[in-house]
């Protein structure tokens, strides 16, 4: 009984505190010009995912797939039929972009979610545990951060054969999580001394519920800070894949693009085709490192360093 | 001494993380769909010497015996034929090391040179237009996609204006002829390695300035700053004598967290600029199904990333005297 009021109590302290602080943090955030620029940025990118089904519904020759002009069976420079030209089998350009950043955010959003997810699950549960289970997991850590993950998504491709999306971003996941399960870790370190921790323990709370009710909640804020620098990771990797001839070859994605000029070597004669896709991929992963910087502001200013490992 | 048993432990760290991906890599090469027999024998190999590899290489013995002698032929370099090039694959990839490590190391290095230069130059400018144009050049040159700014670099310089060839190492005009010097050589080497060199300077340069701008601005708020001037020590001096080199330990650390991803970034340079190196030999190696090549270039990679970690460790505790482990 007692716990259950203890806990009822503290959730309506807690409420108002968490919606204040995120419109606080809200407002440094704005303020950052990166922050700014970030934003605007990802949302035009967001609008093109969003509208990438709009040019195969007027009419199927710009399909960014399957979609070939019956007129033209090479690469053409831009036109009003074509805006941004067509590829060498005569497929729009600027369709197979709109294709692109839905993929993008795609890879990007769910392989940096995942990886969050077990960053933050292993970080809590090595802080948290202590001893061998936090040796063992650490020491997983150092070994999978040392591995390259785009020579390891390669590895894995000439062993199981062609992969398709999903597998690459499980992938990804599988190999992103350390570097967020460190710092998770040494915040639940500092989490676990505290008197709340305490006080829940002496409640009768089991090890499972400290770390997912007391400890998640404050860990979540730096958790969603990595995830902005995970996502940048993740497009980079699936898009320099899909660039090496390893991708997914039932998506467009602005990699795949990349790898159609550079393979069909049209790319001293078209610049219109290489020139967008390879902008698309530096300014979204711009975007989500500019948030990622100006988040970082806001949140602890300490943790600037580990931006580089991305 | 105390760094000493550091570093014997760092060392032993990181013999137990290669044996965890020499042991993986088995076990995937064993485990994944298909029959290991024909992954690690060439397929175009006549029955007799296909027979002798297979025994030498006990593919048809016990998992654990072919983990014995996978784990002997290793530390004796076997690492069995190239498919492709249908010889050992420890002569291949030892005549690639040479090119990665050349093209590698001094673009990392430049970089991180370049990178803590311009950054003290942006901390001690704080606030002013120079540190904002320093900050947005170091994040978009950082955030620009690698092969396509490699590409970029080719359509520009080596194709509309020529200045340099367009992708490999060598011209064989240079190299055919007799009487060319080493100095005709290492020049024509040099005038093959400025694009990519410039590629990955490009990507790794921004990390390393930014890191050591926040760096800088964090050394500059310390005491002994403060009593550097109040002893009337001149500004530059300050600035490069007190400062810097403490503000640049970070950058230091940061190239060691970072080399994974700069390995990434060498594999891509290599295979747009058909540098001959081992990152284009297993991308290579990977799409031509050549598996024993594949295995052997990763696992010489992961030695060298290892390497390199440990490097970076015995160059912190060698600069920071206070670091005592």
């Amino acid at each position: 009984m007692g716990g259950e009021k203890m806990k009822g109590d503290k959730e309506i302290r807690h409420r108002p505190h968490w919606f204040e602080q995120f419109l606080e943090g809200w407002s440094v955030f704005w303020q950052n010009p990166l922050g700014k620029i970030g934003v605007t940025l990802l949302g035009i990118f967001a609008l093109m995912a969003f509208s990438s089904f709009i040019p195969p519904l007027v009419n199927p020759m710009y399909h960014p797939m399957t979609g070939v002009d019956p007129e033209i069976y090479s690469s053409v420079g831009p036109s009003a039929r074509h805006w941004l030209g067509t590829d060498f089998m005569g497929r729009d350009i600027f369709s197979q972009l709109l294709a692109g950043a839905r993929i993008a955010f795609m890879v990007g959003v769910s392989a940096a979610f995942m990886s969050i997810f077990l960053g933050t699950a292993f970080g809590m549960i090595a802080g948290y545990m202590g001893g061998f289970v936090d040796t063992l997991l650490m020491r997983l850590a150092d070994v999978i951060m040392v591995l390259p993950t785009l020579l390891v998504v390669l590895i894995l491709a000439s062993l199981f054969g062609q992969l398709n999306i999903w597998t690459i971003v499980l992938i990804i996941a599988l190999f992103r999580w350390p570097g967020v399960s460190r710092v998770i870790r040494s915040q639940a370190l500092t989490l676990k001394q505290r008197p709340f921790i305490e006080a829940a323990r002496v409640a009768g709370a089991s090890h499972i519920r400290i770390i997912f009710r007391h400890i998640m909640p404050n860990v979540l804020p730096l958790a969603f800070l990595y995830m902005t620098f995970r996502v940048t990771a993740a497009i980079i990797i699936e898009a320099a894949l899909a660039f090496l001839g390893f991708g997914d070859p039932g998506t467009v994605s602005w990699g795949m693009m990349l790898q159609w000029v550079w393979k069909t070597g049209h790319m001293f004669k078209a610049l219109y085709w290489l020139l967008p896709p390879g902008i698309c991929i530096s300014l979204i992963t711009l975007s989500f490192y500019m948030i990622g910087r100006a988040m970082d502001e806001v949140l602890d200013p300490r943790l600037r360093r580990e931006e580089t490992a991305r | 001494m105390e760094i000493k048993r550091y570093l014997t432990r760092r060392i032993i760290q990181i013999l137990v993380s290669f044996f965890v991906i020499l042991t993986v890599l088995f076990l995937l090469f064993r485990l994944a769909p298909g029959d290991p027999v024909s992954r690690m024998i060439d397929p175009s190999m006549s029955p007799e010497d296909a027979e002798h590899l297979i025994a030498q290489l006990g593919l048809r013995e016990p998992i654990w015996r072919q983990y014995l002698v996978y784990v002997k032929n290793f530390f004796t370099g076997d690492f069995g034929y190239s498919f492709h090039y249908g010889r050992p694959v420890l002569k291949v990839i030892w005549e690639k090391l040479p090119n990665t490590l050349l093209l590698f190391t001094s673009s990392i290095i430049l970089s991180a040179l370049v990178g803590i230069f311009l950054g003290k130059i942006a901390a001690w400018n704080k606030g002013k237009p120079l540190d904002s144009w320093m900050t947005i050049g170091a994040l978009v040159t950082h955030t620009v996609f690698l092969p396509w700014l490699a590409l970029i670099l080719i359509w520009v310089f080596a194709y509309k204006l020529g200045w340099f060839p367009i992708t490999g190492i060598i011209s064989e005009e240079i190299w055919l002829d007799p009487d060319a010097g080493a100095l005709a050589k290492a020049l024509d080497v040099g005038h093959h390695m400025v694009l990519p060199m410039a590629t990955l300077f490009c990507i790794h340069f921004g990390s390393y300035l930014l890191i050591m701008r926040s760096s800088m601005l964090e050394t500059l708020k310390e005491d002994y700053i403060l009593t550097a001037r109040a002893k009337g020590l001149r500004e530059s001096v300050i600035r490069d004598r007190h400062a810097a080199p403490n503000a640049a330990l970070p950058v230091v650390t940061s190239v060691g967290l970072s080399l994974a991803f700069s390995i990434n970034g060498g594999a891509l340079t290599e295979t747009v600029f058909t540098w001959p190196g081992i990152g284009r030999e297993l991308v290579f190696a990977v799409s031509q199904n050549d598996y024993p090549l594949a295995q052997a270039s990763f696992l010489l990679i992961a030695l060298v990333v290892l390497a390199a970690n440990l490097v970076v460790d015995i160059l912190y505790a060698y600069l920071d005297p206070r670091i005592r482990y």
